[in-house]
């Protein structure tokens, strides 16, 4: 499958939302812990050799599943595959519990939620619609989905 | 790696082959020079092909790198993705266009209803599309344009500052902690994460992969109108109180469910609600308690027919 390479390696130079060294295993029986710099740029994981500028890999951070695995360590399962499972060993409780909130929060699927939350309640507040003004009301991928009932009125 | 210091990243591309890479390899990067990045394809078709809605799908003609044919593709766009197949329904994904850094733009150099992508990295790749009519055009060029996650992300941080406002017009107490960062991971925000968003479940309501919920005898965390969709997603952040176990293991998640009657979770940047939960939950829990009686209505009359 093609991709556009050399943007997303453009991409992975950006400034991160957070970066770091981190051990990294890989799903695969034998595969072992390896220290890689780990950098969360939108919703993808970029992981580089420590010595190296281009990044070895990425991985999309959507349908997957952000658990802690011990006190240092988190894990992410893609397509619900345990075989799927990458670990991420961390230096601290505390940057292990930083990285699982970024990792949780930089979804596309996660902020598109967040966007359609706001943007009714705001309409059901303020009787305007935010998205009005951008002129992208319309678009598909900000409605509310098909199904879901009308807020009931707004309370005082 | 000191030659990065020295040259352009898109030569450092071409020339810079590490020997122990593949030089092509299924799932990674088509670049001559054989420089590859794995992109980790089950992952992106995955996410294509799972429930949560596409933002647009239909056929484009694209043009060729090296040629001057367009050829006609099926393009399927879901969040800042855009993927492009011969045919809808093919299982072969031909490829896809990660859509950060790019301008849209319509152009009629080739002809009518094209529109390019132009992406603003050191190479400076256009892609070039067309449309089959001017309606076509301009509903794909303003899908295109507000696909990224930059773009959501600036979305998102306006509406999320507004909501404040004009909830603090409306008189209603705001105990929304403001700080970002947040020292334990909010459980809210983390099942939403996973799985397909609970909104399209439009089949049974059953739920998730018990592997991972509570193995121990720890019931499951008992909250005060907790809405019916969490059972539908992994549940929150679990973490093991064991002994300190080599990571080289694979460790069971003999994991419990951090308890929800403790202290409130503290939010961070991006709450899925921007009221406290313990206070407002009965809001929260009835919206999307509506919303579940809707699906399972449709779901019951749909099982009868």
């Amino acid at each position: 499958m093609r991709f556009n390479e050399k943007e997303l390696v453009f991409l992975s130079r950006q400034p991160s939302e957070r970066a770091a060294e981190l051990g990294m295993r890989g799903p695969k029986k034998g595969d072992v812990v390896k220290r890689r710099v780990v950098k969360l740029i939108v919703n993808f994981l970029f992981y580089f050799r420590t010595d190296e500028d281009e990044p070895i890999g990425a991985l999309l951070l959507e349908q997957c599943r952000v658990e802690r695995e011990d006190d240092q360590v988190f894990s992410i399962v893609f397509l619900d595959e345990a075989e799927r499972k990458y670990l991420f060993e961390c230096d601290s409780q505390e940057q292990c519990v930083e990285w699982i909130d970024a990792i949780v929060k930089a979804s596309y699927e996660f902020m598109r939620k967040n966007l359609i939350y706001y943007r009714t309640e705001i309409h059901r507040l303020t009787g305007k619609d935010p998205l009005e003004q951008y002129g992208i009301s319309d678009e598909t991928r900000f409605q509310v989905n098909s199904g879901l009932p009308p807020l009931p009125p707004a309370a005082t | 790696m000191t030659m990065a210091n020295l040259i352009y990243p898109w030569v450092l591309i071409s020339v810079h082959v590490k020997l122990d890479r593949p030089v092509i390899a299924p799932g990674h990067g088509c670049t001559p020079g054989g420089v590859v990045m794995k992109i980790h394809e089950k992952i992106l078709t995955h996410y294509l092909s799972c429930t949560s809605p596409v933002d647009k799908e239909g056929y484009l003609y694209k043009k060729r790198e090296r040629n001057t044919t367009y050829l006609c593709r099926w393009f399927v766009l879901k969040g800042n993705l855009l993927f492009y197949q011969e045919r809808p329904g093919d299982r072969i994904l031909l490829g896809v266009i990660v859509l950060e850094g790019c301008l849209v733009q319509a152009c009629e150099t080739d002809g009518q209803f094209c529109f390019s992508l132009v992406f603003t990295g050191p190479v400076l790749r256009t892609y070039r599309l067309a449309a089959d009519d001017h309606l076509s055009q301009e509903s794909w060029i303003g899908a295109l344009f507000c696909a990224s996650h930059f773009y959501l992300s600036m979305i998102v941080r306006d509406l999320e500052r507004r909501y404040e406002e004009a909830r603090r017009d409306k008189g209603l107490c705001d105990s929304i902690q403001t700080s970002a960062v947040t020292s334990t991971p909010n459980k809210i925000m983390a099942s939403w994460n996973t799985g397909q968003p609970y909104f399209l479940h439009g089949t049974s309501i059953v739920p998730r992969d018990g592997r991972s919920y509570s193995t121990s005898s720890v019931p499951p965390p008992s909250m005060p109108n907790r809405p019916i969709s969490y059972s539908l997603h992994a549940p929150p952040i679990q973490f093991k109180t064991t002994n300190k176990r080599s990571p080289k293991l694979w460790p069971k998640t003999n994991a419990h469910v951090t308890p929800l009657n403790g202290p409130a979770p503290s939010f961070g940047k991006w709450p899925v609600v921007g009221f406290d939960p313990l206070e407002e939950f009965s809001k929260m829990h009835e919206y999307y308690g509506n919303e579940i009686k809707q699906l399972r209505a449709d779901w019951l009359r749909k099982k009868r027919e």
